[in-house]
């Protein structure tokens, strides 16, 4: 037994700087112990370093490669946050997105072509919206009459809905794969009337404009429609919900459908604007999973998702671009570490940063004896 | 007819089942102390590529198993931390573990992908009890780590429903204001058991490395098995001894394919693949509703930061 309790205590005051501070140190101290990896593998922590950040965020290409990878980022943190924020614990963000992936690329393959590029997109990104709240429905449900908890059954939807994606491609000859192609399966590419126009010859597309714009809506719909109302109240208490005459079955139901949109959306825009086509293995890279730490991080403000889904993004653009770097070889692997490294630190770093831990004397009782005879 | 394919099969789903079985029995304790632990995979992974390093380095597999276990404990210990300390959100913190596990795992095990491992182990033959029809190729012909997996999980069971500390252990996944109360560390109580189901994934993370195929490769090693176990749990109603039957369906799900191909059954793989989810699902809905949430033994207070000062 330690001689002393320690106890977490709320904080009652949030000055500013110890708010901007708390990201900064986490990100810091996640660096350092990266780095202790890196130095036993025999790495120069420095020149990695040096090497990660102008691989995603001082070049033009690095920029804007950093932003593609944030923008299904974006969405599945949006998918988190609307619902983590009322205690509904959709983790399935994951399964939404390969089931928008299917839906929209279904639609881009059959319904697009010939159609102006901007209603062929749309055509995609509804599709595959529709296909992530499909795949949130069973579990919304289950959870509104049955009281069955959504944190496994979207997480069990999330596998079901990848071995679907994956029999698709590599396991039938489906309307997704293309047939034509003798070699490795593949899906089948969708039309040009189907996708995202790229900004000038980069990457990015503007599936990141919809992003932002779609978190600014979820914004607007939690601050400022009876819908947000209805969510708010029932997050912080649903008896009191339904005293106050809130129809909390359907509140909850439209929120985890509304999450599992957000989902698919996410899958639909990979589709659309990267991928343009049903990829499995380009689109099986934890995404979704991804998205709830994105949220928590950005404690489930829409705007604040969109910085941290860039910062995370640029971690992951910088794996890749490293591959490609000449001189010291870099371990793409390293950028997965780091990721997850900081993503540790910084879950640590958001409770102290609003804690303090207190280390108070533990009294026994031969002390009380001993102070009060004294 | 021990050796037609179907009991080929079955013996192999028996070795199939032990890796999840293990990872489930600690994910398992976990969640009886009341903490989720969605880093099974990561812990598995963490625990496969130190179980290489070290069987590689000493040649020995007790050591290696052992070294597997400690690496899935130590990481599981982040968790514990993060989620009874600091009360950080168990299923942020959790699918941060698997995040860090795998690039963690991939990272230190870049510069062994694909080497093979020169130690495994190997199923031993009970004398003539092995060529009994049927339980013969199933239960006496498997590697020590299957029946150390059957005497895990009846000593977990045991444990649970029939020692003090196991009362405690339940006390504190149930209610724990009232073990608070009772004078069980609740704190402490969390803490051992999250670390434990670090040890038992790790463990089954070593015996991926160290029974089935012996190499190490970051996305075919656990294939998904920590996510398997995590259904498993929920699918055999947090009892320790459904678990092994569940391991062993859902083990079969993963090798049947072999048999059914002979049989001219096409199902293809993704489909048996999908099993243990959809399964687990169906549990759920038939059983895991409000009402009879109790009777399948799912703690009440599971996911839940316990707090003394708001009690």
């Amino acid at each position: 037994m330690l001689p002393f309790n320690v106890r977490l205590e709320r904080r009652m005051d949030f000055p500013w700087w110890r708010n901007a501070l708390t990201p900064f140190l986490s990100v810091l101290a996640a660096l350092i112990v990266g780095g202790a990896f890196l130095a036993i593998e025999g790495f120069n922590p420095i020149t990695v370093y040096r090497a990660l950040f102008d691989a995603s965020f001082t070049s033009k290409f690095g920029i804007t490669d950093t932003l593609t990878l944030a923008t299904p980022l974006i969405l599945t943190g949006l998918a988190a946050a609307i619902v983590f924020r009322m205690n509904l614990f959709n983790i399935g963000a994951e399964g939404q997105l390969y089931l928008g992936a299917i839906f929209g690329s279904w639609a881009g393959l059959t319904i697009s072509e010939g159609l102006p590029t901007i209603l062929g997109v749309t055509v995609v990104l509804i599709a595959g919206a529709i296909g992530g709240a499909l795949w949130a429905l069973p579990p919304a449900l289950a959870k509104a009459y049955l009281g069955t908890s959504e944190i496994i059954t979207t997480l069990m939807f999330t596998f079901i809905g990848l071995f679907l994606m994956k029999y698709l491609i590599f396991g039938s000859n489906s309307a997704w794969r293309d047939t034509e192609v003798a070699n490795f399966p593949q899906g089948r590419k969708i039309p040009p009337e189907a996708r995202f126009e790229a900004f000038g010859n980069t990457r990015l597309h503007w599936g990141l404009i919809v992003a932002i714009g779609i978190a600014i809506g979820i914004w607007a719909l939690i601050r400022f429609t009876s819908l947000g109302f209805d969510m708010n109240v029932v997050g912080s208490s649903p008896n009191a919900a339904a005293y106050a005459g809130i129809p909390v079955r359907r509140t909850v139901i439209i929120a985890l459908l509304i999450s599992g949109a957000l989902g698919g959306l996410a899958g639909a825009t990979e589709v659309a604007g990267r991928a343009f086509a049903l990829d499995p293995n380009g689109l099986e890279l934890g995404i979704g999973f991804t998205g709830i730490v994105v949220a928590a991080l950005a404690r489930y403000n829409p705007f604040a998702i969109i910085f941290v889904a860039t910062f995370l993004g640029g971690i992951r653009n910088a794996g890749l671009a490293l591959q490609s770097l000449p001189g010291e070889r870099v371990p793409v692997e390293v950028s997965l570490m780091l990721q997850g490294a900081i993503l540790l630190f910084a879950i640590g770093g958001e409770v102290f940063g609003n804690n303090r831990l207190r280390l108070t004397r533990r009294v026994t009782t031969a002390d009380a004896i001993a102070e009060a005879t004294a | 007819m021990n050796d037609t394919a179907f009991v080929l099969t079955l013996a192999a789903s028996v070795a199939a089942a032990v890796p999840i079985a293990l990872a489930a029995l600690g994910e398992l304790l976990s969640e009886k102390a009341g903490v989720l632990n969605l880093g099974v995979e990561g812990m598995m992974l963490v625990g496969a590529v130190t179980a290489f390093q070290i069987g590689d380095a000493t040649g020995s597999l007790w050591l290696a198993l052992f070294a597997g276990a400690l690496g899935g404990t130590l990481f599981a210990s982040i968790h514990a931390f993060l989620s009874v300390t600091l009360r950080a959100n168990q299923i942020v913190s959790g699918l941060a573990l698997t995040i860090f596990g795998t690039g963690l795992s991939t990272f230190i095990g870049k510069s062994i992908e694909g080497l093979p491992l020169a130690t495994d182990f190997k199923p031993t033959a009970w004398g003539p009890l092995a060529d009994i029809p049927l339980l013969g190729p199933l239960l006496f012909n498997q590697d020590p780590m299957f029946y150390a997996t059957v005497v895990f999980a009846l000593i977990i069971a045991f444990y649970l429903n029939r020692t003090r500390a196991g009362l405690a252990l339940r006390a504190v996944g149930e209610s724990p204001g009232t073990a608070d109360t009772m004078g069980v560390a609740v704190g402490a109580v969390r803490y051992v058991h999250v670390m434990l189901g670090g040890t038992f994934a790790g463990m089954g993370g070593a015996y991926l490395v160290l029974g089935q195929v012996p190499a190490w490769s970051q996305d075919g090693t656990t294939a998904g098995i920590g996510w398997i176990a995590l259904a498993l749990v929920v699918f055999a109603s947090w009892k320790p001894l459904r678990v092994l039957l569940g391991a062993f369906l859902f083990g079969f799900a993963r090798r049947a394919n072999f048999w059914l191909q002979g049989e001219g059954v096409e199902i293809p793989a993704e489909f048996l693949a999908m099993l243990p989810y959809a399964l687990t699902v169906l549990v759920l809905v038939v059983w895991g509703t409000r009402d009879l949430r109790r009777r399948i033994g799912a703690p009440a207070a599971l996911g839940v930061p316990y707090i003394r000062d708001e009690r």
